[in-house]
């Protein structure tokens, strides 16, 4: 009786000493991702009728930081910022820009900021963004090409701040998504390793405390494995782009570690109630490991795959 | 007899006066084909990016030939799709889709072998200037190639260094210019 207090405390401490370091480990990003306050809000017209494709930017009162956003097709745009003061700018071509000088972004809170855009009658008047500041052509000088003498119109050398700030947006989520596929490695090894204690080995049954550490971790490997899924999924995908390169390889793996990753913890879990109820793993629990193990590996070349070129 | 002196004067000298202003080039070049390359050096990646949609051109005044060169960003290829659009992402291709390089050099060498040049590159929303930079020069028949290395680093373009893995690429970006010139 004691003996096994003494090994449920064992175990208990396991657990206290793991679920902590895996926590540690994800809290830069959970400070960039989680503990951070959002900004959201529509972005309308006159008539009430949703702007799609509007910019939206969001200038730190403390850093400078300008942060921009895109809204959704419903009008929509959200951020994740840091608390501050910020100043919201509200831009759509032929609709006049403007702008809320303080927004206050709090912990964890969301801020909703609306905006109505009045019309913009004055056609002449174009929203000024950084994409049309840059690069006016020079006075034609006749001893000095121009890019028109290159046939480059001058549409194709004015920029686009609509596509600059999907790109940024893409960005933003893939190294979120990296980082967190990093932090997801830790609790996946970590349920590797004490699988055997979850299932007994060499004739010993399996212990309890060692189900229940395997399972923990199983599951914090799982909720971090469908948030960094989030990210990529949830990335702007930027049009007219074909997939080329390694990352197919990163891509196919997706199909087979992400149905692993569904299918893992359910054969687990019935493996789970098998053992409880003392009887021996069987019937379709006898796959959880195999599948584990296929899902880890499938994990772990998408990880290789974009990071070692070969 | 006067007045059709002075006229006479006038139409004699008016074309003259005029040259100046409306005088065209003196001789023109236009870049038949060219590539340039850019070299990231990441620890665990080397990576090379080409683009082959260079365009450009040389108009010559007065024994000075002045260049312009122009590539969009986003016509550079390294292979995989992602890293191009991150490096659109981090160089701002979509808001400054041009890299372009001036130059101007004396006419007379296109006969060296080897040329110096200062260079101004405008890319990423800011503009670099490269002084002395060697390239070399070969003509067969018509047409002049011209091949060297910018030493462009990141910072000179303020653009971050992307990282990987959390480590970040390395300053030095240089790029390769292959280029092939014809008079026009």
């Amino acid at each position: 009786m004691v003996r096994n207090m003494q090994t449920r405390l064992r175990s208990d401490i396991r657990v206290l000493l793991v679920v902590p370091l895996v926590v540690l480990l994800a809290r830069p990003l959970m400070a960039e991702v989680a503990g951070t306050g959002a900004l959201t809000g529509t972005v309308t017209a006159p008539s009430g009728a949703p702007i799609a494709f509007a910019m939206v930017t969001a200038t730190s009162a403390d850093t400078g930081e300008v942060r921009p956003a895109v809204t959704e097709t419903d009008g929509t745009y959200q951020f994740s910022l840091p608390p501050g003061s910020y100043r919201v700018k509200f831009e759509s071509v032929g609709y006049k820009t403007e702008e809320i000088p303080s927004a206050r972004i709090h912990l964890t809170e969301t801020a909703v900021v609306d905006r109505k855009l009045e019309a913009d009658t004055q056609t002449d008047s174009k929203t000024t963004t950084p994409a049309q500041d840059q690069k006016t052509p020079p006075p034609k000088n006749p001893t000095e090409p121009s890019l028109e003498d290159l046939g480059i119109s001058s549409t194709q050398a004015q920029g686009n701040a609509k596509t600059q700030a999907l790109l940024d947006k893409r960005t933003h989520m893939l190294k979120t998504h990296q980082r967190l596929g990093l932090i997801t490695i830790a609790p996946l090894f970590a349920t590797l390793v004490p699988s055997t204690n979850a299932k007994g080995s060499h004739g010993m049954p399996a212990s309890a405390s060692g189900r229940d550490l395997h399972s923990v971790l199983g599951l914090v490997t799982t909720d971090l494995y469908f948030t960094t899924a989030y990210f990529a999924i949830r990335a702007p995908k930027i049009p007219g782009t074909k997939t080329r390169g390694p990352i197919r390889v990163h891509k196919a793996m997706a199909w087979i570690h992400g149905p692993g990753m569904v299918l893992t913890p359910i054969l687990g879990a019935i493996a789970y109630n098998q053992e409880s109820r003392g009887e021996k793993v069987h019937g379709i629990a006898k796959y959880h490991g195999p599948v584990a193990i296929a899902t880890a590996a499938a994990f772990g070349v998408a990880v290789i795959s974009v990071s070692f070129k070969f | 007899m006067l007045r059709k002196l002075v006229i006479a004067f006038w139409l004699a000298a008016l074309p003259a006066l005029a040259a100046p202003a409306f005088a065209g080039p003196d001789s023109q070049w236009v870049l038949e084909r060219g590539t340039l390359t850019y070299h990231v050096s990441h620890p665990l990646h080397q990576t090379e990016g080409v683009s082959h949609e260079v365009k450009g051109k040389g108009v010559c005044h007065d024994g000075q030939c002045s260049f312009l060169i122009a590539v969009p960003v986003k016509s550079f290829d390294s292979g995989d799709s992602n890293r191009d659009l991150h490096m659109l992402q981090v160089t701002r291709g979509a808001q400054f889709p041009l890299v372009t390089v001036r130059t101007r050099l004396p006419e007379s060498t296109a006969a060296s072998a080897t040329i110096h040049v200062d260079l101004e590159i405008e890319f990423a929303g800011h503009t670099a200037q490269y002084k002395q930079v060697p390239f070399q020069l070969e003509t067969k028949g018509n047409e002049t190639h011209i091949s060297g290395t910018i030493p462009a680093t990141l910072a000179d373009f303020k653009i971050d260094p992307p990282s990987l893995l959390t480590m970040p690429v390395k300053n030095e970006i240089p790029v390769r210019v292959d280029m092939t010139w014809r008079p026009m």
